[in-house]
């Protein structure tokens, strides 16, 4: 009956995204006004907070507001750098990691609103025969370029410049830089038919600053995602955040030995959405990068039994398989191209005229 | 157009006498200028907080101002974290009562002792933050007042749904709901209060509005003793850029509602604050302009993927 239903790793993981996408951006509706409270604070991160009703909680919300009040200002006010100002600071890490340890980087793949968007925005373009476009050589920028950049963001939006602010150096309205220009405020506040996120603030010259390229961001990255695979999480905060811990987590991406054809058929990283080669090309450790979102597209599309596998600890959630691929690539190629539908007319039967 | 002779002579007199420019500004709601609905708020008679109130330039940081008759709970100075001073106005009683959202049995329901400053409350736990219930209630033979109003402690904590759920008084007026961390109420906006007498729903009730700023307005409970209040567009815009830690400015408000059963009067209050329509500061033009910029930014890479397609060999 399962399988009848979700034959695939892929629709199963399809059917969470939708639920998830739609409990984190309307669940309010569903539960109620403070049960959705409990939840959201229960997750990393969900549902922009700045839509008020639905979410409470995204980790680097609490990161930047505790790095601007309280170590900044501490800092300022030249009160003793105790453990009890930094103590908030580690709640919200250990927090995040609380539900991390659970489910690692699924999260990303599985869970993330603005992930799930652009998937889908993604699999329109394939239906339109858009794309995809890859960030590797050959076409577009080589996707070693682009893998600083979420630390740069998690590190210059998140932390230094709240600290800055904090500190009385940067303006206060640097103070949530991430939020400022984070894509997921406007995109899931937009779904609730709320426009206030999209508007720029046009009374203070850093914050519309922020908002236009926040703004800019998302309208870049909703067309972008026709043709390119994830375009935003390439550079999310929340991914770094996630890869800072990913080892620490039971589960992973497992790939203990390579075959023989590893680094020769390249489909795994064909299939990837982050267009990771290493899945391909190394083994162990290696083969579960920092960019990993355990999609486990992967290891959906390896054609050899047992190579890739999806685990917790020491159980093997999803291994792959050679039969389970060639049925899989019958509806979808590697790199998200939707197999066009064919509409056959039925032959006339004599007990079916 | 020419201001009139005896309006620039008002204005002349206020510029010489800026303290009584200030009284009458600080006695704004005696005389409503945003009266609505027709219905002034009937005050309650006897006011002997009001008969306190300083000048505007006198008053300390965090005294508060009086700008309404009816029973409230105001800020009076901030303590430590989890710490806040709060003041009752327009009532008399001895005690402030806080009911937590959790934490531990003994620190669920705490009275503090109301001295002359106020009283200091603080959340049930350092961990246990969200919305603390904050009641103060004083009783004669004739009548009962209840001042309620909501603090939210930063830390994370237990929703509210229970605290508002319980019946402490005869009448009281619970917001349905409190708005979540990142929210507040705002004006133009509509939320929902429901009215409790003996712990039912009270319909056709009416309650009074009144805002710092000076609106004054009624409105009637529904069938289901749900008072909706669209709060009035009264703020001010703020001139100052948004630094040194500025807030959004917020004004405070009041609800109140006043029933007699048996000879005997009660008026109970919800006061909280309420800020700005984000819309005064913020252009949706601009914003969806800089979308489309990024959008038209990404068109080339639907092009020439176009293009590059002709010669490439789907997989499988």
């Amino acid at each position: 009956m399962l399988k009848s239903i979700f034959p695939t790793l892929g629709r199963l993981r399809f059917v969470v995204q939708v639920l998830m996408l739609v409990f984190t951006v309307y669940g309010a509706a569903l539960v109620g006004h403070y049960a959705a409270e409990k939840i959201t604070g229960a997750l990393p991160a969900l549902s922009c907070a700045y839509d008020m009703q639905n979410a409470a909680y995204c980790v680097l919300i609490p990161t930047q507001h505790q790095v601007h009040h309280r170590i900044g200002e501490g800092l300022v006010r030249a009160q003793e750098f105790t453990f009890a100002i930094v103590l908030p600071l580690v709640f919200t890490v250990l927090t995040f990691f609380a539900f991390f340890f659970l489910l690692g980087k699924t999260f990303c793949g599985w869970i993330c609103p603005l992930g799930t968007l652009q998937e889908l925005l993604g699999r329109i373009g394939r239906r339109f025969h858009i794309g995809p476009r890859r960030l590797e050589a050959g076409d577009l920028v080589e996707n070693r370029k682009v893998r600083p950049v979420k630390w740069l963001m998690l590190l210059v939006l998140v932390f230094l410049l709240p600290l800055l602010a904090g500190l009385g150096i940067a303006p206060h309205s640097l103070g949530n830089p991430y939020c400022d220009v984070c894509p997921s405020r406007i995109a899931t506040t937009l779904l609730t038919g709320n426009t206030e996120q999209l508007a720029l603030r046009v009374d203070d010259g850093v914050s519309f600053a922020l908002g236009a390229a926040a703004n800019a961001l998302i309208g870049f990255m909703l067309v972008g995602a026709l043709a390119i695979r994830q375009p935003f999480c390439r550079i999310c905060p929340m991914l770094a955040f996630n890869a800072l811990f990913q080892r620490l987590s039971p589960m992973r991406l497992a790939k203990p030995v390579r075959h023989a054809n590893c680094g020769q058929c390249t489909i795994c990283a064909e299939a990837c959405p982050m267009d990771i080669r290493e899945v391909a090309t190394e083994q162990g450790r290696r083969a579960y990068h920092e960019d990993c979102t355990l999609c486990g597209r992967c290891v959906e599309f390896c054609p050899q039994d047992g190579t890739l596998s999806l685990k917790w600890g020491p159980f093997k959630l999803f291994s792959s398989r050679r039969e389970y691929y060639k049925n899989r690539v019958k509806g979808e190629l590697p790199d998200g191209t939707v197999k066009p539908m064919k509409f056959v007319r039925r032959e006339a039967t004599a007990a079916n005229p | 157009m020419k201001a009139p002779f005896c309006g620039r002579l008002a204005l002349l007199a206020a510029l010489s006498f800026p303290g009584h420019w200030a009284a009458a500004n600080h006695a704004g709601h005696d005389a409503p200028a945003h009266e609505r609905h027709g219905a002034p708020a009937q005050a309650p008679a006897t006011n002997a907080v009001a008969k306190e109130a300083v000048p505007a330039g006198a008053r300390p940081r965090h005294e508060a101002k009086i700008w309404t008759r009816l029973p409230n709970i105001q800020t009076a100075g901030r303590g430590e974290r989890n710490t806040v001073k709060l003041k009752v106005f327009g009532m008399d009683a001895t005690e402030l009562t806080v009911y937590a959202p959790g934490g531990p049995a003994e620190r669920m329901r705490v009275s503090y002792p109301l001295g002359a400053e106020g009283a200091s409350i603080s959340s049930a736990a350092p961990g246990m933050g969200n919305y603390h219930w904050v009641i103060a209630r004083g009783e004669t033979p004739e009548e009962v007042r209840v001042a309620s109003t909501a603090w939210y402690f930063s830390n994370p904590g237990d929703a509210p749904t229970r605290l508002l759920r319980e019946i402490r008084h005869e009448l009281e007026i619970i917001p349905q709901p409190l708005p979540r961390e990142h929210a507040s109420y705002r004006e133009s906006e509509k939320w929902r209060f429901l009215v409790r007498w003996q712990g039912q729903a009270l319909p056709r009730q009416a309650v009074h509005l009144e805002t710092e700023l000076g609106t004054r307005m009624s409105v009637l409970t529904d069938e289901q003793g749900v008072a909706t209040v669209v709060f009035p567009r009264d703020q001010r815009p703020n001139p100052a850029p948004a630094k040194e830690h500025a807030r959004p400015p917020r004004s405070k408000f009041v609800l109140a509602a006043e029933k007699e059963e048996g000879g005997r009067r009660y008026i109970t209050a919800f006061n909280y604050q309420y800020g700005p329509d984000p819309d005064r500061q913020r252009d949706l033009a601009w914003g969806a302009g800089f979308a489309v910029l990024g959008m038209v930014a990404a068109l080339p890479l639907l092009r020439r993927r176009q293009i590059a397609a002709a010669g490439e060999k789907p997989n499988a």
